[in-house]
């Protein structure tokens, strides 16, 4: 059956441009040496999204939609951002010190050193980036 | 009595075909179902110490991964264009479009599928990598060991253990031909080469160091103070101790006038690099270095299983949907020139949760392939 649909005369081609654009831009921002890491991230994260907006809005015709796009998306977008957000100061956040290989080996290598294997001096647990 | 003219049912609902809301109620379990994983993601790298982004131990190849994105821009702006034939009724033009969004998609699975050959290759698997020296070295050998058990089996078949193959393979090597003796040779000398190898490894001894020589320091009776080396190999006569100094001389002690002998300085200890030039060097070797292949080359990567396991989760779960995709694409495609108006919700539906498969990527990109 065939549904009703709006003439929202969507340029297609246009948006797909503006997507290979920001495709582009986001592979140039991790090509180009950056001095700081974060501006990289902050940089490509928001291309990502302004990306998953144009797909969603206008290839998913979300824009043109009525308001039980808010109904659906409302859920799903809370526990999108809830989950993590809880699991966040169990996982990343420490309160301990982290004894493991790995962080002896880091220990040690900055310390500049004894073999691999050998207790070296520990480093503070720290929320790291 | 005149009725006027009916009232319209009340309509009940959303304007929208059931099948259209229920795409987009399973597209919201969907978003919830990628969102844990990314959000997963999320957490773990921001609460590991380090995280591997050199490409030498990643092996991620970010125009792959570009490469790839743009391959789903295009087969999402082909599969909403195939929706857009469908509305004006031209079918036939329906048909090439969405031929060639499951072109597209199924280039984007070769494309993923390379690199998965890379990853897999290089043995970057959840739980094969090694994060140390000390974890790549035990790791080179278990394999070395794997190759020369392998050997056993199929060269000596008479024996149960290890040992006692050992000792069959002296025989059999004794009692061989000169055409068959090379593979039994070649097994006895990676053998040979390997038990060093290893014993060097677990006593964590410089490999140019035989693993008989031990450190003391020995107080004679007479109060002198003599550090150097005893190689427990070369003791010939038990009334005596020979020892080499550490200024090079070589002397021997007899056992009575040894006041106190306790253990000096430990030896050189094994270095990463010596390991890897050793294993090169027996590569290299004529008779047993084809039977090396298998071993993969040393490279730790710190925290690199967490990585691994991550990568191939997201894009794994991805790949997954982007078959599932494929098959609905196809299912259309398999109808050929019976595809009419009917089928206009059913493009729909397909473009929109193709549209969600671009989405994912369009996110898993930069998180895998840049951040």
């Amino acid at each position: 059956m065939n549904s009703e649909h709006e003439t929202h005369h969507v340029h297609y081609g246009l948006i797909f441009a503006t997507l290979c654009l920001l495709t582009g831009l986001s592979i140039i921002s991790d090509v180009v040496h950056i001095e700081s890491k974060t501006l990289v991230v902050v940089i490509v994260m928001a291309i990502a999204v302004a990306k998953a907006s144009f797909v969603a809005l206008f290839f998913m015709h979300l824009k043109f939609e009525r308001n039980w796009k808010y109904v659906l998306l409302g859920p799903t977008t809370i526990l999108a951002i809830g989950l993590p957000l809880a699991l966040l100061p169990d996982i990343s956040i420490h309160y301990y010190r982290i004894d493991i290989p790995q962080t002896q080996v880091t220990a040690q290598a900055e310390a500049g050193s004894t073999p691999a294997h050998s207790e070296g001096s520990h480093h503070e647990g720290s929320h790291h980036e | 009595m005149s009725h006027a003219s009916p009232q319209p049912a009340v309509k009940m609902g959303l304007a929208i075909p059931n099948s259209k809301l229920g795409m987009w109620l399973f597209l919201g379990t969907e978003i919830m179902f990628f969102t844990a994983f990314i959000g997963s993601y999320i957490v773990l790298r921001i609460g590991s110490p380090g995280w591997p982004t050199d490409p030498a131990d990643t092996h991620i190849n970010v125009f792959f991964g570009g490469f790839n994105t743009f391959v789903l821009l295009t087969s999402s702006f082909l599969v909403v264009s195939a929706h857009e034939a469908m509305r004006h009724e031209k079918y036939a033009k329906a048909r090439k479009l969405i031929l060639a969004t499951l072109l597209l998609g199924v280039l984007f699975l070769g494309i993923k599928g390379i690199e998965y050959y890379g990853k897999i290759s290089h043995d970057l698997l959840p739980s094969h990598v090694a994060e140390t020296d000390q974890q790549a070295m035990n790791k080179a050998l278990a394999e070395i060991e794997a190759i020369v058990v392998d050997r056993y089996d199929a060269l000596v078949p008479k024996g149960n253990n290890i040992d006692d193959k050992r000792t069959n393979l002296t025989t059999m090597i004794g009692k061989a031909d000169e055409a068959a003796k090379p593979p039994l040779e070649a097994l006895s000398a990676l053998d040979t080469q390997f038990r060093s190898l290893k014993s060097h490894v677990k006593a964590d001894v410089a490999l140019e160091m035989p693993l008989t020589l031990r450190p003391v320091v020995l107080l004679t009776g007479s109060g002198r103070t003599i550090t150097g080396t005893v190689d427990d190999a070369k003791q010939a006569d038990p009334g005596t101790l020979l020892i080499t100094t550490t200024g090079g001389k070589t002397e021997r002690v007899p056992l009575a006038n040894v006041k106190e002998r306790r253990a000096g300085t430990p030896l050189p200890t094994l270095s990463f690099e010596t390991f890897k030039s050793h294993l090169e060097e027996m590569r290299e070797n004529e008779s047993y270095g084809p039977l090396l292949a298998g071993v993969h080359h040393p490279h730790p990567v710190l925290y690199g299983n967490l990585f691994v396991s991550i990568y191939f989760l997201l894009t794994g779960f991805h790949a997954l949907h982007v078959i599932i995709g494929l098959i609905l694409f196809a299912i259309v495609l398999s109808l050929g020139d019976r595809l009419d108006g009917s089928w206009i919700d059913y493009i729909e539906n397909c473009g929109l949760y193709w549209h969600f498969v671009d989405l994912v990527w369009i996110f898993l990109f930069p998180l895998l392939y840049i951040v």
